[in-house]
């Protein structure tokens, strides 16, 4: 729970008082790699952090599984639509390695919204965090070549690429694994 | 083999297997994860590997008592079928408690080509125990030598129900030790 305190204390103090009533509201949850953490067309149940391990976030189109993010330690996990909207899943979480996740039930997180006004505080500004990181990669998408795609990866999470198969990369980058592994020798 | 002796013997080591169970989904993550070797089991998945299999079983006693148990009147003997009784014979630890033979697990029983694991594979295991006593209990009351159920080695071979009852509760015997040897190595 350590964690839990860690992250929201990111963003918001709350008093000895409040997190005695944030904290029990968490609960831990382990995934071995390769396990769906949110299935498509169910509703997402929790709302997670990562304590290890990477998860993909994935969706089903065309025959073929479209990877739209990654999940790693310290950052959210889940299906936060699906979790706002309490309608199915669209995308899909899977744990790409063994991971553990710390998450808090739907119910549990509205309760905590309405008791505590740090709270919503809290919910607040992760959804201001969550709109713009969704905007800069919208952004990236549209603007950057693949090459320059690749790039921004390599700066912003190095470590991705030793976690992650390489096909989910690719998929991510949105170009084929064979450009992909063109792409890597290049720099190596 | 007397019907009665094997039931109970059967339905205690479920029961210690639960117990067991319910233990180990408290124990922590690191441990739970842990992998003796890169590309082998860890202790989820194992749990995962059980419930594929037994899950198989259970659904098919189920089916076959709830069509077929009430013809039968209790019989207080029962005589495992030549297969059934070979397979689940394979399956038991030696007396220095190794495994004698080695197996190759089926895509369907191998979790990493299903949906995976997660500590839910515990909350399931249990699960499956209590359907498996409940079974246990209803067999008391017909005849084990009557009825088949197909086995999770192939849709050719058939086990009798009482073999259906003993193969899975020796392969979960089985994966216990391989939990036990793996948590052993993480304290």
């Amino acid at each position: 729970m350590e964690l839990v305190r860690h992250t929201i204390g990111r963003y918001v103090q709350p008093t000895e008082a409040e997190w005695a009533r944030i904290l029990p509201c968490w609960r831990e949850f382990v995934f071995s790699r390769g396990a769906v953490v949110s299935a498509v067309g169910r509703i997402e149940q929790n709302f997670y952090i990562v304590k290890s391990g990477v998860q993909r976030l994935s969706f089903p189109f065309d025959g073929k599984d479209i990877c739209v993010g990654f999940a790693y330690n310290g950052s959210w996990s889940g299906e936060y639509a699906s979790f706002v909207t309490r309608t199915p899943a669209r995308f899909e979480v899977a744990a790409v390695t063994d991971s553990e996740l710390l998450g808090i039930g739907y119910s549990d997180l509205q309760q905590l919204y309405s008791e505590l006004g740090i709270m919503e505080r809290f919910g607040r500004l992760i959804l201001e965090e969550l709109l713009a990181g969704r905007a800069a990669r919208e952004v990236e998408q549209l603007s950057l070549s693949a090459e320059e795609r690749y790039e921004r990866l390599l700066k912003r999470s190095p470590q991705l690429l030793q976690l992650v198969p390489q096909k989910d990369i690719a998929s991510y980058l949105r170009m084929t694994p064979e450009t992909f592994s063109r792409l890597r020798r290049k720099r190596w | 083999m007397n019907t009665a002796l094997m039931l109970d013997a059967l339905a205690d080591k479920v029961h210690r297997q639960r117990a067991r169970a319910m233990e180990i989904a408290n124990l922590p993550a690191e441990q739970l994860l842990h992998r003796p070797a890169p590309g082998a089991w860890n202790t989820l998945e194992v749990m995962e590997h059980i419930n594929l299999s037994s899950s198989m079983y259970v659904r098919g006693l189920e089916a076959v008592f709830r069509r077929d148990a009430a013809k039968y009147r209790p019989n207080t003997a029962f005589k495992p079928g030549y297969l059934g009784n070979w397979f689940t014979q394979g399956l038991q630890p030696g007396a220095d408690g190794g495994i004698r033979w080695k197996m190759r697990t089926l895509k369907h029983f191998d979790p990493a080509r299903q949906h995976g694991a997660s500590l839910e594979s515990i909350g399931k295991f249990i699960e499956l125990c209590n359907r498996l006593l409940a079974l246990l209990e209803q067999a008391h009351h017909t005849d084990l030598n009557k009825m088949r159920v197909a086995s999770s080695l192939g849709p050719i071979i058939r086990f009798k129900a009482g073999d259906a009852l003993r193969f899975p509760v020796a392969h979960q015997e089985r994966h216990f030790l391989q939990i036990e040897r793996m948590l052993s190595l993480v304290k």
